[in-house]
């Protein structure tokens, strides 16, 4: 089988360095000799609705609403999630997966993958390094980077990715992310999959099922030294 | 205390503090002097650019080296100094030092920071404005692109200033959407990376010809000057320059204007280290980075990077960013953060060594040819340690 990676709208949602999560699954799947593409889709292409991982980035509010309106319109994204196909979707990318959220022009609804409200308060922005605990998954302390306004509450039965141990996350209840069958959505940048293997081939794993190890020693040293930095562990 | 004799009082302690800070080796000194001169004296901004020729430059990038060729133009112009700040400290206190110097001459030249532009314009009441590009920079701390093009639209909203922008950027189109007087200079079109968007209603941006136009009416204007589509970003950035300095007054004829275009350097300096002379740029988001890495023609490169405040705590952008020109080079990562860097190169295929600091990177490699591109504070260390001054922790110049 050939995986393949499909980037959507780097235009509206690569504000914030998060087209590098890309780079990392590409990396990480070849040095197990997997077979792997990316397919990048433009505002306006048409989603494809047969691939295997799905990544959305963090944007800018009117960008955010744009990609939001086009991804739902569309319907690839939404057809392909309820097929079982993996979604790693960060920040905006993750608020609109959600089921509702605040815009400019008021409350809009989501595309609906996970239960996920997100609000806008006055509290200052969330901005600065993020320290999640994995809930799940035997994964190890993960780091990003955050810097969001809006606020994300899940719904009851929706499992988060991790506990905040320092940052702001979700904003509610000290979660941070959520991990809901095959779709992750978090808060953190950095890139995300960059500062985390060990979430790199989790990802990659709900897609392809079990894998090789591979021991990449930038990716753990990077990982270790922000986490390090970051907790003194 | 008459409101003259407080600036007066004000600006002499500022001197002076600032001079003992040069003194005892701390820092250039400019940015305490200012802030003593503000806290005497809390209008002296509006006070000492009071009835001068004041011209303003901004941007994210080419800022120092657009405001010094410029205030090059205007000395020459008026055989005497200019109001300006050589460092590169371009918030309020920098600005006030800025203009302390010189306070009788005719005219001042002043870098100003994205954020602090409207705050700035308001106490100078400049003549001109000159709004060099906007792309991503400091996510942290400055915010979304759109944000800052927004921030400008609603000041420039006069007819009492001339705003000098480069016509291709639609977020500078939309900066100036408002103001009476805006000399647009074209290179011809070209698409912005950061601008998929329109600025005014975030819609998508139709670029199919060359040109911006959005749905919402924005769209590229006729230009006023038409420059050559070759040009790099900071010979761009001197044809602002040359048409901010006509409009000031000073009168350039074509040939001089090419001169100081064709001349105007990269943010390079030489740095010694270890006998060994070693051209430095300094690149401090995605779209300087782009530019530097097109220079790089050394086998031997040290890329020098860190978060500290000013040069973005985030370093995701680093991943926005191709560094194919590397390939095949001997690239050696240090600062803060050389492994985010280290590591995004070797996801490119890009082979990488790590070292502890500039120096041992110097060490490690036999090359006598060495480039190096630095990120904002790495570099302020690096020219500090050159100045013999103590090194910076990552504070806003």
């Amino acid at each position: 089988m050939k995986l393949s990676i499909i980037r959507l709208y780097h235009d509206l949602l690569g504000t914030y360095g998060d087209q590098g999560n890309a780079e990392v699954l590409i990396h990480r799947a070849k040095a197990r000799d997997i077979d792997v593409e990316l397919i990048e889709i433009a505002p306006n292409q048409i989603v494809p609705r047969s691939g295997n991982i799905y990544l959305l980035g963090g944007g800018e509010d009117g960008p955010q609403v744009a990609a939001l309106e086009m991804l739902r319109a569309d319907g690839g994204l939404n057809y392909a999630a309820a097929g079982g196909a993996t979604v790693f979707a960060v920040c905006a990318g993750f608020q609109i997966i959600g089921s509702s959220l605040d815009s400019v022009e008021g409350k809009i609804s989501g595309l609906g993958l996970v239960d996920a409200d997100t609000v806008y308060t006055n509290a200052p922005r969330s901005v600065g390094e993020l320290v999640v605990q994995p809930t799940r998954g035997d994964l190890p302390v993960l780091t990003g980077f955050e810097n969001h306004q809006g606020l994300t509450q899940l719904g009851p039965d929706m499992p988060a990715l991790g506990s905040v141990l320092s940052g702001t996350g979700n904003g509610f209840n000290r979660t941070e992310g959520v991990w809901h069958g095959n779709v992750f959505g978090t808060y953190m940048h950095g890139p995300a999959l960059a500062r985390n293997p060990e979430l790199a081939d989790t990802v990659l794993q709900c897609a392809v099922g079990p894998m090789r190890p591979f021991t990449d020693s930038l990716a753990q040293e990077l990982a270790a030294e922000r986490r390090h930095t970051l907790t003194g562990n | 205390m008459t409101g003259s004799l407080r600036l007066e009082l004000a600006c002499t302690i500022g001197q002076v503090a600032g001079g003992v800070s040069r003194t005892l080796k701390r820092g250039r000194g400019d940015t305490l002097t200012g802030r003593v001169i503000l806290a005497l004296d809390k209008n002296a901004i509006s006070k000492l650019a009071f009835q001068r020729d004041v011209v303003l430059v901004s941007g994210t990038n080419g800022k120092t080296t657009s405001t010094a060729n410029l205030t090059a133009i205007l000395q020459e112009y008026a055989h005497e100094g200019v109001s300006t700040s050589d460092s590169g400290a371009n918030m309020p206190a920098g600005i006030a030092a800025a203009l302390a110097s010189k306070p009788r001459n005719r005219f001042a030249a002043l870098e100003v920071d994205e954020m602090y532009l409207p705050q700035i314009f308001r106490q100078t009441k400049p003549k001109v404005v000159v709004l060099l590009n906007l792309s991503r920079d400091q996510l942290h701390r400055t915010g979304e692109v759109r944000k800052v093009s927004q921030l400008w639209h609603d000041t420039f909203a006069t007819d009492e200033v001339s705003l000098v922008i480069d016509r291709d950027d639609p977020f500078l189109e939309y900066s100036a959407a408002q103001a009476g007087h805006v000399i647009r200079v074209s290179f011809g079109g070209r698409r912005h990376p950061d601008a998929a968007t329109c600025p005014q209603c975030a819609a998508i941006l139709d670029w199919s010809k060359g040109d911006y136009q959005c749905v919402c009416g924005l769209g590229a204007k006729l230009p006023d000057v038409r420059a050559d589509k070759r040009l790099r970003g900071p010979q761009r950035n001197s044809t602002l320059i040359v048409e901010a300095a006509r409009l000031m007054g000073a009168e350039i004829n074509a040939l001089e204007a090419q001169e100081i275009t064709s001349h105007s350097p990269d943010r390079i300096t030489d740095f010694e280290v270890k006998g060994r002379k070693i051209p430095t740029h300094l690149a401090k988001n995605p779209e300087s980075w782009r530019e530097a890495l097109t220079q790089i023609t050394q086998q031997s490169v040290i890329l020098s990077v860190n978060a500290r405040g000013i040069d973005g705590r985030d370093t995701s952008w680093l991943w926005d960013i191709d560094y194919s020109s590397l390939l095949g080079r001997q690239v050696i990562c240090t600062g803060d953060r050389k492994l985010d860097v280290a590591y995004r190169l070797s996801v490119q295929g890009i082979d990488v060594a790590l070292a502890q600091d500039f120096e041992s990177a110097v060490a490690a490699t036999s090359a006598t040819e060495i480039q190096a591109i630095a990120s904002y504070t790495a570099f302020q260390d690096l020219t500090a340690q050159a100045l013999g001054i103590s090194a910076t922790q990552g504070g806003y110049a």
